[in-house]
């Protein structure tokens, strides 16, 4: 993760995005996975990481609702 | 870092200005504005909370005494509108005003003339509010959440509001852009994204949500004013439109405008509590990430506030879940405040008490919150004063101790002068105990079943609405004593120091004399 | 290096306007999203014929009350059910006439919103025909007696004995299209 050569705007793994998302959702980060990710994330991908998170936490809460009611 | 880097230019700034009345009227400088802000919201605050003493003065006993019911129900609707846009809301954008420019290291805010506007759009939407007490057929009548068919059918007063409506929202907007622009475009080298302080972050986030909601309110009350009086239906069932339609989008708007009144004392909170504990605040990326989160998620919860209006199991179910989700990323915030304070070497002036008032009493209102999430349980106490009680927990004992906490704070910064520590202790305790004394008794109130926006009840409840108007006139005249010490203050406090609290880490307290020059950071100062 | 930063702050100041715009017009666009959402999920249902869509057995052991109510609401006619109540087995397929009557000079359009007790009854009340479906007009003095067929599901909670169905009619302004256009 902490390759050097990778530090920079916009490198980032798509799964590197996802745990920053899931990370926010649930307010807990390390500070160094967070420097790290203000180094390689750009606000445009976190913008975006955000809204499909966000949509997958609707779908997510939507799905154990069916279970529930089913 | 101590280090008090000269700002003070030999040039006088102040020269060109006109003076007197004139010199508010057109003033451009971030720090006037903010005073004017927070002078404003005060007063909004002495107007709201007359009409409470109202309320509290009418429900001191059962029976109709002092207020007839069309114009309780004025009183609560224009004291819950006055606290919410004349009160809160502006207090934070007063604080945005005075500290994001010095926190980040800014001359000023980015659109300096459009700052101006925004202000003095407030008075005359508060005038148009207020106003509508004398108009015919009162002032509105239906509740600060404005529901038709009540909003749709009073009278002149409604009219009064919505336009007030408009115009504060538009003010809003305006201040949040200013606000946006001024911290992504205008930080002082150096002052990455990351090194902001909390303060700043989370009005940050919060601009971003008024941005997003405010046009929403907008638009539902012009098609409250449309359905009035150009012959729509959005909300008329008898034209095709439903007004349940209304309530959704009303608290589309409005779940995340209770997180916009919240957000900016957690950064208040998040300045305090370290500076006191004299320790760097504990997981302050994880405090970012969670602000950002409650805000996005706060966008996905709002029909929480209408379990009864009628909806399928399956949307009272997401909705339930995804409230008491949100209640996580809140949790983690508590648990890093506590953190924060854990083994610091700890002091408790004015300031720092009000923080942890805050967080004991937000936690109350945070646990109020999820048991009224609950569906089964809140069909019990929906529109009861559970739910009174419940949100004057985070507002009151929420939003507005952190913005003493703030105000205590920072006033030295401000004027170069102390308030009266002994005094401000007795604020926060007089505070602590009519606050308690006002709204605890009113959960058992919800629970017994006591409906909210009632001049006159059963005698069941007359015990505790007895302490709770006791509380209230406590509470009120204890406000007072704080109008007190901040005139105290500015006319003859003490001298500050330049540093009065030896914890603070920020930039306006490292890098600039107190009290703060009116024209600061010309040059940007240098972060490291 | 001003020049730039306000250059900057300007074009931010856009961006921000756009957004705000955006949604403006958003909140103006859940309008119709609410309807169509309600539509497709069958929330709000209360203006469409239902079809029959399987063989309803009538329950023959169970009698149930339906009181029948009419109201007006800011319009000079005249509304009532033919019928006040109705004792009938779920299941069992009901006719009922209602009159309305213009008493003024002038020709109204009217719409009949229903309502129900108990709340929950619409999960089980399936109407075939009804004169809420469309808007009515009345010509001056003009009566006019219309139907409403509907069948009460068996499935009705075996608690509840009695329902009512009430109707309420607003006035249209003129040029204001009916519910179902
Ligand atoms: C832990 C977080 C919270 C949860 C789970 C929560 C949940 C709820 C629920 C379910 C209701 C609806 C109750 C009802 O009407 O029956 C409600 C009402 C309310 N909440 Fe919260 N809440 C939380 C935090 C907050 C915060 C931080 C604020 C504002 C600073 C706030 C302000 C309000 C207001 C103003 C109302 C009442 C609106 C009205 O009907 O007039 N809440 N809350
Ligand atoms: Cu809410």
């Amino acid at each position: 993760m902490h390759n050097q050569d990778t530090q920079k705007k916009g490198s980032a793994s798509i799964w590197q995005i996802a745990k920053a998302v899931m990370f926010a959702f649930m307010g807990i980060r390390k500070k160094s996975d967070l420097e790290n990710d203000a180094a390689t994330l750009t606000p445009a991908q976190v913008i975006i990481g955000g809204i499909i998170g966000a949509v997958l936490f609707v779908l997510g809460v939507m799905f154990v609702v069916r279970l529930v009611v089913s | 870092m101590a280090a008090v880097h000269g700002d003070v230019h030999g040039h006088e700034h102040d020269d060109h200005h006109p003076s007197g009345i004139m010199r508010w009227i057109t003033t451009t400088n971030h720090k006037d504005i903010g005073t004017m802000y927070l002078w404003f919201s005060f007063a909004m605050f002495l107007v709201g909370g007359t009409l409470a003493m109202g309320i509290r003065a009418e429900l001191y006993q059962p029976g109709i005494q002092i207020l007839e019911p069309e114009l309780f129900n004025q009183f609560t609707t224009l004291h819950g509108l006055i606290m919410v846009f004349g009160a809160i809301m502006p207090a934070f954008v007063g604080f945005a005003n005075w500290q994001v420019p010095l926190m980040i290291g800014a001359p000023d805010m980015a659109f300096a003339r459009m700052n101006n506007w925004s202000f003095w759009l407030l008075p005359v939407a508060a005038t148009l509010l207020v106003s509508s007490f004398f108009v015919p057929g009162g002032a509105a009548a239906g509740g600060w959440t404005f529901y038709p068919p009540l909003s749709t059918q009073g009278g002149l007063g409604v009219d009064l509001m919505i336009f007030s409506v408009h115009i504060l929202g538009a003010s809003s907007i305006m201040g949040s852009i200013n606000i946006i622009t001024t911290i992504l475009n205008m930080r002082a080298p150096g002052m990455t994204l990351m090194k902001m302080p909390l303060f700043v972050w989370t009005w940050l986030i919060t601009a971003y949500l008024l941005v997003l909601v405010m046009p929403v309110l907008a638009g539902v009350v012009t098609m409250l004013l449309t359905d009035r009086h150009f012959g729509t239906s959005f909300f008329n069932a008898a034209g095709g439109g439903d007004p349940v339609m209304f309530q959704h989008i009303f608290w589309f708007f409005g779940h995340p405008e209770v997180y916009i009144m919240i957000l900016p004392s957690f950064g208040i909170v998040s300045e305090v509590i370290p500076t006191f504990s004299r320790k760097p605040l504990f997981g302050y990326s994880s405090m970012v990430y969670a602000t950002a989160s409650i805000a996005i998620l706060s966008c996905v919860v709002w029909a929480h506030h209408m379990f009864t209006a009628g909806m399928p199991t399956v949307g009272q179910l997401f909705f339930m879940y995804a409230t008491m989700l949100i209640a996580v990323p809140t949790g983690v915030k508590v648990f890093n405040w506590t953190a924060t304070m854990w083994r610091g070497s700890m002091s408790f002036e004015t300031p720092m008490l009000f923080a942890i008032g805050f967080i004991f009493l937000f936690v109350i209102g945070g646990f109020s919150g999820v048991i009224c999430a609950i569906v089964p349980i809140d069909i019990q106490v929906q529109d009861t004063y559970y739910v009174i009680a419940h949100f004057h927990y985070v507002l009151v004992s929420g939003s507005l101790f952190a913005l003493f906490a703030g105000a205590y704070y920072w006033i030295p910064k401000w004027t170069g002068r102390m308030y009266n520590e002994t005094l401000g202790k007795w604020h926060f305790w007089l505070s602590m105990f009519f606050f308690n004394l006002t709204f605890f008794v009113q959960h058992f109130l919800g629970l017994a079943g006591m409906p909210r926006r009632i001049p006159d009840y059963n005698l069941q409840f007359a015990d505790f609405n007895m302490i709770s108007s006791i509380g209230a006139f406590g509470f009120g005249s204890t406000q007072l004593l704080f109008l007190y010490i901040m005139i105290n203050c500015i006319r003859s406090g003490e001298k500050a120091p330049q540093k009065p609290w030896d914890g603070a880490t920020t930039l306006e307290w490292t890098h600039l004399p107190t009290p703060a020059p009116y024209h600061s950071f010309e040059k940007p100062p240098v972060v490291n | 290096m001003v020049e730039n930063k306000s250059i900057a702050n300007v074009l931010m100041l856009k961006k921000l306007l756009i957004f705000t715009l955006i949604m403006f017009v958003f909140g103006f666009a859940l309008v119709p999203f609410y309807e169509k959402f309600c539509e497709v999920t069958g929330i709000n249902n209360l203006l469409r014929p239902d079809i029959q869509a399987k063989e309803i057995q009538v329950d023959e052991s169970r009698w149930i009350m339906v009181e029948f109510d009419a109201n007006t609401r800011g319009l000079p006619w005249q509304f009532k059910p033919l019928q006040t109540n109705a004792r009938i087995h779920p299941g069992e397929p009901v006719s009922v006439m209602y009159e309305i009557t213009n008493n003024s000079d002038r020709e109204i359009n009217g719409q009949a919103i229903p309502s129900y007790s108990p709340r929950f009854l619409d999960k089980y009340l399936k109407k075939f025909e009804c004169f809420c479906f469309t808007k009515q007009t009345l010509k001056p003095n003009e009566t006019r007696q219309m139907p409403v067929q509907f069948v009460i599901e068996p499935e009705l909670p075996a608690d509840i004995q009695t329902v009512t169905i009430s109707y309420t009619f607003f006035e249209l302004a003129a040029g204001v299209s009916a519910v179902n256009k």
